[in-house]
């Protein structure tokens, strides 16, 4: 028994994650709650702490990931599978890891950053909240550098087992309690199914490393039927967390129930994880089987667009809104594994990156401008959002900018330029691509309506103003930087995120 | 030809729009920028053209956009882009400049000029891209622009008004949509089957065949039918060009549309095959039986706006023909006719508007008389409905003829009986638009036989200074390419044997 040397710099990133989670808990412990969730103006400067904690790690962690940039291919913990055979690790990092990590470490600053407009309200224990998002954080860093399936489903489970409590995190409130008592119902279930069909897998092939899965499929294992099954049922494990339909139920509710931040977190990194899971499994671990999933997948993207958008055009809720067009979103994103054929995953998967790069900002501006009028309208009606414009524009031109991207339309030129990645990623399925088109011009119909309130004159001109918390002002111009930035230069983005995978 | 006038082309638009919304902060200075910004726009525009060459040379802008996908900053300028972008600059101007003097109800009205530069810069994009992606990005500049014209400046009067002409935008925006993203699917199994985005090499090379070359033949023909309109997809037209203010009815009439019939032309010929049976006589057809509905809605309607809406259903019905037949007239007549609808119409939406503002209604059933109370605007009107149903001499009547003639003579591999009929067929959509123009004319401006009197005026006067000046360039190009079309089917035909190469 020989002690494995570890690549420090591999896993740096999710240990200073991790390791600020302890601190920020500490921190809580020493300082105490009485004096960090103060409501009000009686609170003290403290009460920033965690959250410049958070903030501050996540940039500590960048660290790493760009250094590992220029050579991005790393392993550690590996095993020699036999005493000739190929070298099987458990965690990697490579081009595409450190795009996900970027999304990841972008992501949960500003949800740190959108939190801090709860600070007022006093109703989130500002300790709890950082040390979760955080534990959470480093589950989804750990996520994209698995590459066997029972890290995967654990670095999985340390991403939900957080966003459970985060879901249910304000205090006193009912709605959140049942928003976060169904979410973790919903998670649990799909949790057993994924584990189930990766007994499967590891039953058929006697691996769980996504490499020697893929070579055990490509030499033909038998029986195929119980590896087919034994993909679907991780597929459908692994949809639950990306609210692909049918298992997108609980989304409206929990992203209602929850803090706005959360909500974010939900929609974007959670997210993301959850589409990590699926490209390591499908595009790394089972391209040999692409000729069975890849329907299955696309079958459930073109419901997944279709009901999003549909049930997104009846809300008035906005973050029911956003819930529903994240819904819709994630449909967009499944797009491109439906053109998976066996052997060549990367160049459809690259469209899906892609999309879920751009998605990532693009959303986390709209959640947080959304956080900044909750302060003043929490009942989130669509027309508590009649002339931002005019009345805030720090935080309306942002907003307007975040829907037209979402919906795809110039001046949110990334936007329109994502969804050609994915038009032009998934071409081979036509289709499918059809059907994505018209969903586009039906998500139009709810973003114009919302873009239509905010450019109407407003109720009552230069009444009040909003008091946008600092750190939610950093959070909106941090995503609205980054979106007019990559609109005129989409290919500062948009080149090295499909170079990793092209 | 360099970079600095093509990028500055697009981009004067944008810069004059942002000197607008500065100065227009307070007081009504900023409509006046944006005036001024639009006959900057008008010389760069002749400027481009000057020194252009009818044929694409080379010299154009050609840089990586997004590499990873092959998409390219690629613009251009030849013989069959420059008469359609100095038609655009010129009725633009002319907006910009009329909306100085005759402000829309709903107040804002630097915002609605910024709107229509930045409107304006999307068209001319549209109009300079040879990059298939770049030029379906510049297509939606326009859209939530023209969105937020028709839904905030747009006419809410009568019953339920407001909630007919946030429809009216509504539907705009996704008929449209649904059209362009069809379109980008189209254009993205072109690049699967043709290997690059870029037009002037997929004119060049490509050879369709197959059937996922006829499969993007189709979603971009049915992107661009929304746009042009082809009928049965025109049904977001009527509203939303009788619910625009006039100058919104005016661009989108006269440049918007423009934009669909220029991608039949630049992105959709060189995509399609001639041999395919059926998808050209197909869209020609559709073609041509928008031309005959048009003709019969517009006998049917009752308000002036909506008339001239579907008249041009029509007019892009002939478009649409000339530009299936696959031949170099055909081309010629299809940039012809798109000129000419662009000036006549234009001109017509902003003389109807002079109506409606002076009598509070485009109501055809409460129009009578209108010579005796104003009759140099109702001169006006005759002259435009003349271009507008093709009498000879003026610019609409070249355009017409030389589609009909196009399509008596189609390309050799395609069904010379069907286009025939389809030729004969549209002349008789010719003379439906002489009857339903006549018409529009005997009811409205001449005392009808009832004898009925004219209704009385909101605001009185005849067509003023301000008017004239807005109007007389559109007046003029009207006659000058009426008497000399060579001025434009020269250009036309060394730029598309340049860019399409064998068409006869």
């Amino acid at each position: 028994m020989t002690v494995q040397s570890i690549d420090w710099l591999a896993v740096a990133a999710p240990t200073v994650l991790a390791v600020a989670a302890v601190l920020v808990l500490m921190v809580d412990a020493f300082v105490g709650h009485d004096r960090l969730d103060l409501p009000g103006d009686r609170g003290s400067g403290l009460a920033l702490l965690p959250s410049a904690l958070t903030v501050l790690a996540t940039a500590v962690a960048a660290v790493p990931t760009v250094l590992l940039w220029q050579e991005p291919v790393r392993s550690t913990f590996c095993i020699e599978d036999g005493v000739e055979g190929p070298l099987l690790c458990s965690f990697a990092t490579d081009g595409f890891t450190l795009v996900f990590w970027g999304i990841v470490l972008f992501g949960t600053a500003v949800v740190a950053l959108i939190g801090t407009a709860s600070v007022v309200e006093g109703r989130i224990p500002q300790g709890e909240w950082h040390f979760l998002l955080l534990s959470s954080a480093a589950g989804a860093l750990t996520i994209a550098a698995s590459r066997d399936l029972i890290t995967l489903l654990v670095a999985l489970e340390v991403v939900s087992l957080p966003a459970f409590a985060l879901a249910g995190l304000r205090r006193g409130d009912p709605r959140a309690a049942e928003a976060a008592l169904k979410f973790f119902l919903v998670s649990v279930v799909s949790t057993a199914v994924t584990l189930m069909g990766i007994s499967l897998l590891y039953g058929v092939t006697g691996s769980v490393f996504l490499d020697a899965v893929a070579a055990s499929v490509a030499q033909g294992a038998e029986p195929e039927s119980v590896l087919i099954a034994g993909a679907l049922l991780t597929v459908v494990g692994l949809a639950f967390k990306v609210a692909a339909v049918p298992f997108h139920m609980w989304v409206p509710d929990t992203y209602v129930g929850a803090p706005i931040a959360v909500a974010a977190y939900l929609s974007v990194v959670s997210k993301a994880a959850g589409f990590v899971g699926l490209m390591l499994v499908l595009g790394r671990g089972l391209p040999g089987l692409a000729d069975a999933w890849a329907p299955v997948v696309a079958v459930m993207a073109a419901l997944t667009m279709t009901v999003g958008n549909v049930l997104a055009l009846r809300q008035d809720h906005a973050v029911r809104l956003l819930a529903w067009s994240s819904v819709a979103q994630a449909g967009y994103i499944l797009v491109p594994f439906g053109a998976v054929r066996p052997g060549a995953a990367g160049d459809a998967l690259a469209g899906s990156l892609g999309y879920l790069a751009v998605y990532a900002f693009i959303n986390l501006g709209a959640f947080a401008v959304a956080a900044v009028v909750g302060t003043r309208h929490p009942a989130q009606r669509l027309s508590d959002y009649r002339g931002l414009i005019a009345e805030e524009p720090g935080a309306g031109w942002p907003l307007a900018f975040a829907l037209v991207a979402l919906a795809g339309l110039p001046p949110g030129v990334i936007g329109l330029l994502a969804k050609v990645i994915v038009f032009d990623a998934a071409s081979s399925v036509t289709w499918l691509v059809v059907v994505m088109a018209v969903n586009v011009a039906i998500g139009l119909v709810y973003y114009a309506k919302w873009l239509r309130e905010l450019f109407r004159p407003a109720v009552s001109v230069g009444a009040s103003t909003y008091d946008v918390p600092n750190g939610v002002g950093v959070a909106i111009g941090m995503t609205f930087v980054a979106g007019v930035l990559f609109s005129v230069l989409p290919g500062w983005l948009l080149d090295p995120v499909l170079a990793t995978l092209g | 030809m360099n970079a600095l006038v093509l990028n500055g082309l697009v981009a004067a638009p944008v810069v004059m729009a942002a000197m607008a919304m500065l100065v227009g902060r307070r007081g009504r200075a900023g409509v006046g920028v944006a005036a001024f910004g639009g006959l900057v726009v008008l010389a760069w525009s002749v400027w481009a053209v000057v020194v252009s060459t009818t044929a694409l040379d080379g010299s154009h802008v050609d840089v990586a956009w997004v590499e990873a996908v092959g998409i390219r900053w690629h613009l251009g300028l030849d013989g069959i882009s420059a008469p359609l972008v100095l038609m655009s600059t010129v009725v633009f101007a002319c907006a910009l400049i009329a909306l100085v003097r005759n402000a829309p109800e709903g107040g804002g009205t630097t915002a609605l000029a910024v709107l229509l530069l930045v409107i304006e810069a999307g068209v001319l994009g549209s109009f300079l891209a040879l990059d298939l992606v770049l030029f379906f990005a510049f297509f939606e500049v326009a859209l939530i622009p023209m969105w937020f014209v028709i839904d905030r400046w747009g006419d809410a009067h009568g019953p339920r008004g407001e909630a007919l002409r946030r429809r009216a935008a509504t539907r705009f925006l996704v008929f449209t949509v649904l059209g362009s993203a069809l379109m980008l699917v189209g254009f993205v199994l072109v690049r699967a089957e043709a290997g690059t985005f870029d037009i002037v090499e997929i004119a060049a090379s490509y050879q369709p065949s197959g059937a996922t070359a006829l499969a993007a033949a189709v979603l971009v023909a049915l992107g661009l039918a929304v746009k042009t309109p082809l009928w049965p997809l025109h049904i977001w037209l009527p509203d939303a060009h009788s619910k625009a203010p006039t100058v919104g009815s005016v661009v989108l009439a006269a440049v918007l549309l423009k934009l669909g019939t220029y991608g039949f032309l630049r992105f959709w010929l060189p995509v399609v095959d001639p041999g395919w049976e059926w998808l050209q006589p197909v869209v020609a057809g559709l073609a041509v039986v928008g031309i005959v509905y048009a003709a019969l809605a517009c006998l049917a309607q009752t308000d002036l706006k909506r008339l001239i809406a579907y008249s041009s259903v029509g007019h892009m019905g002939f478009v649409v023909l000339a530009a299936t037949t696959f031949t170099l007239g055909g081309v010629q007549a299809a940039v012809y006719a798109s000129v000419a609808h662009g000036i006549i119409t234009g001109l017509l939406f902003f003389l109807v508007g002079a109506v409606k503002d002076r009598y509070g209604t485009g109501d055809l059933g409460r129009l009578r008389a209108l010579y005796g109370q104003v009759p140099r605007l109702g001169g006006l009107v005759a002259f435009a409905a003349m271009a507008s149903l093709g009498l000879p001499g003026l610019a609409g009547f070249w355009g017409e003829m030389l589609a009909i003639r196009s399509a008596v003579f189609p390309d050799g591999s395609l069904p010379r009986e069907t286009f025939v009929l389809l030729a004969v067929i549209a002349a008789f959509g010719v003379i439906l638009a002489s009857a339903y123009f006549l018409a529009m004319i005997r009811s409205a401006f001449q005392s009808g036989e009832t004898g009925a009197a004219p209704p009385e005026p909101v605001v009185r006067g005849d067509v003023t200074a301000w008017e004239w000046l807005t109007w007389s360039p559109l007046v003029a190009a009207t006659l000058v390419f009426g008497v000399a079309p060579g001025l434009l089917l020269t250009p036309v035909a060394e730029a598309t044997v340049a860019f399409l190469g064998g068409l006869r």
